[in-house]
């Protein structure tokens, strides 16, 4: 069941679905960020992902890795928090891993993710470890590289999604290195970190959408 | 919230229109975006400096784009980086052909994005080079710290050096100078609040100050009792020279920051401890700063900033300046 593959003309939708997911979850998010940040990470989500869907509209392309660059860059205009920047540089990242593509199968979700993480590790600075966004990122990409030969879109983004909430729950036990998180450690341990609940919330969306 | 706005979301807009209205003879904006500030002198040949933050902080950034300065300014939301396309639009805007420097605060969100409008000026053949403002000393490591009014020393050595028209790599090197001399520490007596937001982010009793705190409300390492203006200078200076030990017969420049609320004549009262201190201790003082250089909207409190001074430094700290502003002759 499901979807076996996600064109350029469905990206449109694909990031609806992330952003309806961030929107579902836009309280959560602030309330964790008001514990340990300025407390508008739901809300810059909400918006960066709403704003997606138009900007792709917009940009005249047949290249999927290209039009994932793009929007990625346009979507940090809009969201150019720490957490908006960091997403958009991911989808830049993902981009650029699949450009030359016009669609998109497990393998080339699996270069998706791998270009992700390099788009965090790069903007970021951050590695893996250091209690972030990343490490959600990184192992739903470990635990996708395991499922690969059964080539199914659907129960590959499942094992993304999996692995990044093992990767999220992981980070409760980390020090954070990074942000106003890295300033109230103590109040960091024990709580998973907000951008890595985030990047969950973004392959969840995205699970949903090759659901149908 | 009591505050003189339209609305909210049109709160950093709303002030952007009103300061291009009042000074369309110096600064403009380019790529259509309010956000890209821009000054209108270009000098050919003079190496760009672009800073850059969120609002909330005048004069700080914009106000000290002008003449003898800075040449452009990334204008972010309240507390948020403005984004790395209107850095880039800003700095081939400002270039004139021999490179940017980017110099702002050492804030996470303003790092991506400078970084990554570095790389997009790469692509177009800008050179560009970066140093961030981390002056503020009870926030952490040195290398972790936040920039606060101190940068101010870094947009004069800086600003003074490009318009002698030295290299970027010595423009570089005169923002690092600066850097390297300087410490602030600051603290706050009331909390501001963010126009979206519209409640205070953190609250303070009537008889208590926060020491340390940042200019978004970060905490300090202690909230208590408000104390004297005199002991509340002690401790400022204490924790300044402890980070900064200087000998007796140097000499450094003060500046004494209102946070937006407190009154300039209590910012006196402080100097007149900082500057009978200093005194006690042999330091001497080539010049002091007294008013707003670095707020948070309407948060009362203060920030004290020594810069230690030598020749160089004195040099491009006495070079005359001119912005809407900030005027030194």
């Amino acid at each position: 069941m499901g979807r076996k593959v996600i064109t350029v003309q469905d990206l449109p939708q694909l990031f609806e679905k992330v952003a309806e997911n961030m929107a579902d979850h836009a309280a959560q998010l602030c309330e964790m960020d008001a514990k340990l940040g300025d407390g508008d990470l739901g809300l810059t989500m909400k918006k960066g992902f709403s704003a997606l869907p138009d900007i792709i509209r917009t940009i005249e392309e047949e290249d999927l890795g290209k039009v994932l660059m793009k929007s990625g860059m346009k979507m940090n205009s809009v969201v150019p928090s720490t957490m908006g920047t960091l997403m958009g540089s991911g989808i830049m990242g993902g981009g650029k891993a699949l450009v030359g593509k016009t669609e998109m199968r497990a393998a080339e979700f699996a270069d998706f993710l791998t270009g992700f993480c390099s788009g965090l590790e790069n903007r970021g600075k951050c590695r893996r470890g250091d209690c972030t966004v990343l490490d959600a990122f990184a192992t739903a990409l470990d635990w996708v590289k395991e499922s690969l030969s059964e080539n199914d879109l659907v129960l590959t983004m499942q094992k993304a999604v999996d692995g990044a909430k093992a990767g999220t729950e992981a980070t409760k036990s980390m020090k954070p290195k990074f942000g106003k998180a890295a300033v109230h450690a103590n109040a960091a341990t024990g709580v998973p970190d907000q951008g890595a609940v985030a990047g969950t919330y973004m392959l969840e969306g995205m699970l949903h959408f090759v659901e149908q | 919230m009591k505050k003189i706005i339209n609305r909210p979301e049109t709160y950093v807009d709303d002030m952007l229109s009103g300061i291009y209205a009042a000074h369309a003879d110096q600064v403009r904006y380019v790529n259509d975006d309010l956000r890209c500030y821009c000054t209108k002198n270009k000098k050919e040949g003079k190496v760009a400096i672009v800073t850059g933050g969120g609002t909330g902080h005048l004069p700080l950034f914009l106000g000290y784009v002008g003449d003898g300065l800075l040449d452009g300014c990334g204008v972010g939301g309240v507390f948020q980086s403005p984004s790395a396309e209107q850095i880039y639009e800003i700095s081939k805007a400002v270039d004139n052909g021999s490179g940017v420097l980017y110099l702002y605060g050492n804030y996470t969100g303003d790092i991506m994005n400078f970084d990554m409008a570095s790389e997009l000026c790469e692509m177009e053949g800008i050179k560009t080079r970066s140093i961030v403002g981390a002056d503020d000393v009870l926030s952490g490591e040195p290398e972790i710290r936040r920039g606060v009014a101190g940068i101010f020393f870094m947009y004069k050595a800086a600003g003074a050096c490009a318009d002698k028209m030295g290299s970027l790599e010595e423009v570089l090197a005169a923002a690092q100078k600066a850097k390297d001399a300087t410490r602030t520490v600051g603290f706050a007596l009331t909390p501001c609040i963010i126009p979206e937001v519209g409640a205070a982010n953190f609250q303070l009793k009537e008889n208590e100050m926060a020491m340390g705190m940042g200019i978004h409300g970060e905490p300090g390492i202690w909230t208590g009792e408000l104390k004297k203006a005199q002991d509340i200078a002690a401790e400022c200076l204490d924790a300044i020279l402890k980070d900064m030990p200087m000998a007796e017969g140097e000499e450094v420049a003060v500046l004494i920051n209102g946070l937006g609320a407190t009154s300039i004549e209590e910012l006196y009262i402080l100097n007149s401890s900082v500057s009978k201190i200093l005194k006690e201790k042999g330091i001497g003082v080539y010049r002091t700063f007294v008013g707003e250089y670095a707020t948070s909207m309407e948060m009362a409190g203060a920030s004290i900033s020594l810069c230690k001074m030598d020749s160089q430094l004195k040099e491009y700290l006495d070079y005359p300046v001119n912005t809407p502003f900030y005027c030194q002759k």
